[in-house]
């Protein structure tokens, strides 16, 4: 049997918004994966996490404008240590101007607000 | 007695109805498509004196400023006092929020609604290792008493009422504590300010969570000694402003938005009586704070069958006199889960209808939200056309004119009744689960939520909840037409200001004053009385918040 896609979910340092992070979770389950959910951590931490729990996917969350400086963040951790197979992706309040910069710092993709769910779990599970 | 019909009109109204439905082919429920509002009730084809035929005028409507309240809680509400135009501000830096507040005043606003930065909100400091990338974001940075200072400069804290939108009690404590000293180094009594403050454990603990918020009944405890404090010595402040609005966009249906406000200004009620005060002393103080969604008839029974619940609830249970104690007063804010950031211009329609079924709802105050919300903090553009929109509704649609006017529609009453049925069943089930408190220790309301919010996504997903611009008349290769805002830099001036601050301020007294909090904490006194005292050493929000976790601990809230 194939293993079970693994995947992290936090929020990115102090956003308070969890709707699209649980709804998302949820989703990410209901499609037969396993999701550790976080909620707020700072990089280190859940780069710390996804190593520890042996995740294929990071899922970071933001609504608060701190992506810019924590999403970059979390990518760089983990190249640092070497680990290159961690797909790292985010969703949130995100400013269209944002997405090539946070794609060009190795952010795999980019929901923003009105993302579907099943683009997302397509997306996770591989199969995009 | 005051029946709307006799019943033998009712009965041939019946009876024409259900011959008119059949030859209707049941009013087009013969397709597929459901009718629903937004929170699952089933609508019929048409109303009639069938769907009311149970309404007792003066029982169940009354008139306005009058029990049940059903109709406003002022006798004459938008013709003699218009709905406040409370427009929401905050980013950066205090001396940067200080001129929005001071633009909007200026251009008609009439209060201020100030919103803090995630740290502060969350009790940190600018400097925390953990808020280095919100610092400024989503509302102002206030660390100390001086930034409090800095805050309202030049803004006449006797004249304009202030709503602090001090979500979680670990911020309200200390944030409205250096309001409240603030006046005083200005020469203003308490007793003599106005405004609302946030202040509520559910926020905290269940709808905006943080690293390390305080365990549910430990934020309860520092929002009632907020309202004792302010019950005692600011009689006209708000202590409290139960957040529905928010229990609303993490996924809440309108009737659990309404139970969720009602449980928790039940339980805040029952100690306040067990703290010694008086139903009437507390009361006419307690607020709420109102989403307005799409959902334009639903929102207006909403607001119409909470002021019958909660009339009911301060009258039968707290048995309160006071006409104030028994009015359920609120301020509305539009959806911003409901705007979308394709089209973000399509936003100002969505959100003029919220704001006119908050108007028709009979709100105390609106605020409308910045068209661009889904994509950025509102830019100066944005947030004056939403003032604006606020101010075409007010002045140019004439909808001031007259008190509740859909009260008698068949549809808004027999809404307005079933809404209440079901907040009452969800109040009883609290009742049930031993209040609101624990409920949310369980995780009981956590979980109601999060299946709420996933039904919602699911139902844009398959397309059953149609979102222009989202799932339907979708523009491929859009260009956004608008720009974004982008927050001043907070961190390096807050930091700045905060080292000149503690090299400056005298060691033994910030001592003291932690000492007093820490001792306060043991004898588990009113922490407000004692807070609002110690920010004066400027000792900072984020020490203060250490004390409190020292002495309460942290909580991880269920969400999944």
């Amino acid at each position: 049997m194939k293993k079970a896609i693994r995947v992290v979910i936090a929020r990115l340092g102090m956003d308070a918004h969890w709707r699209g992070s649980v709804v998302v979770a949820r989703a990410i389950r209901d499609a037969g994966m396993e999701v550790i959910y976080l909620g707020n951590q700072m990089p280190e931490a859940i780069v710390e996490t996804a190593i520890q729990e042996d995740v294929n996917v990071i899922g970071l969350s933001t609504l608060s404008g701190n992506h810019l400086e924590l999403a970059p963040e979390v990518v760089r951790l983990l190249r640092e240590k070497g680990i290159r197979d961690i797909l790292v992706i985010l969703g949130g309040t995100i400013p269209p101007d944002d997405i090539p910069k946070l794609k060009a710092a190795g952010i795999a993709e980019v929901f923003g607000t009105g993302s579907s769910l099943e683009k997302i779990v397509r997306f996770v599970s591989g199969s995009d | 007695m005051s029946k709307l019909f006799n019943e033998d009109v009712v009965e041939e109204i019946t009876r024409k109805g259900d011959r008119w439905q059949q030859s209707t082919g049941h009013g087009g429920k013969a397709n597929d498509r459901e009718f629903r509002t937004l929170s699952g009730i089933s609508v019929e084809p048409v109303y009639t004196p069938e769907h009311t035929a149970d309404m007792d005028y003066l029982r169940d409507l009354g008139f306005p400023g009058e029990p049940p309240f059903v109709r406003g809680v002022h006798p004459t509400m938008y013709r003699e006092r218009a709905w406040t135009m409370r427009q929401l501000a905050g980013y950066g830096p205090p001396e940067e929020t200080n001129k929005r507040y001071k633009l909007l005043l200026s251009e008609g606003a009439t209060g201020i609604n100030g919103i803090f930065d995630y740290p502060t909100l969350r009790g940190y400091d600018s400097t925390d290792p953990l808020a280095r990338a919100d610092c400024g974001r989503g509302g102002v940075a206030i660390d100390t008493l001086e930034d409090m200072r800095i805050l309202f400069d030049g803004i006449p804290l006797e004249k304009v009422s202030s709503s602090l939108v001090t979500c979680q009690p670990i911020c309200n404590i200390t944030v409205q504590s250096m309001y409240f000293a603030n006046a005083r180094n200005r020469g203003v009594p308490l007793d003599k300010l106005t405004g609302t403050s946030q202040n509520d454990f559910l926020m905290e603990t269940c709808m905006a969570t943080a690293p390390g918020v305080l365990p549910p009944k430990a934020s309860f405890k520092l929002s009632c000694d907020a309202i004792e404090y302010c019950t005692k010595h600011a009689p006209r402040w708000n202590p409290i402003s139960f957040a529905g609005y928010n229990y609303r966009e993490s996924g809440c249906t309108a009737d659990q938005e309404v139970a969720f406000v009602i449980a928790n200004a039940i339980a805040c009620s029952e100690e306040m009586v067990r703290r010694g005060l008086d139903v009437d002393d507390f009361a006419p103080r307690l607020s709420f704070f109102m989403n307005g969604q799409s959902d334009f008839f639903e929102e207006i029974a909403k607001y119409r069958a909470a002021r019958r619940v909660w009339y009911r609830v301060m009258k039968e249970r707290f048995k309160a006199k006071n006409p104030r104690s028994l009015a359920f007063r609120f301020h509305v804010q539009t959806a911003g889960v409901a705007l979308t950031a394709q089209q973000p211009l399509n936003n100002i329609a969505r959100s003029a209808y919220h704001a006119l079924s908050a108007a028709l709802g009979g709100a105390q105050s609106v605020h409308i939200d910045g068209y661009d919300e889904a994509l950025c903090i509102p830019t100066e553009l944005s947030s004056i056309t939403a003032l604006r929109c606020n101010q075409i509704l007010q002045l140019e649609t004439r909808v001031t004119n007259t008190v509740d006017p859909l009260g008698g529609s068949y549809f808004v009453e027999a809404l307005t009744s079933k809404l209440e049925e079901k907040i009452l069943m969800l109040l009883e089930e609290m009742d049930g689960l031993g209040g609101i408190v624990k409920a949310t220790e369980t995780g009981w309301i956590h979980g109601k939520i999060a299946d709420a919010a996933y039904e919602y996504q699911n139902d844009i997903e398959t397309g059953k909840m149609p979102v222009v611009g989202v799932n339907c008349y979708r523009m491929d290769d859009e260009v956004l037409p608008i720009e974004l805002f982008e927050v001043p830099e907070t961190a390096k001036v807050q930091e700045k200001r905060l080292k000149r601050i503690k090299k400056e301020r005298s060691d033994s007294e910030v001592r003291r004053a932690l000492d007093a909090i820490s001792r306060c904490c043991d004898e588990d006194g009113n922490l407000m009385e004692v807070i609002v005292e110690s920010v004066q050493s400027l000792v900072t929000e984020g020490e203060i918040t250490e004390v409190l976790k020292d002495k309460y601990g942290v909580w991880n809230p269920p969400l999944f």
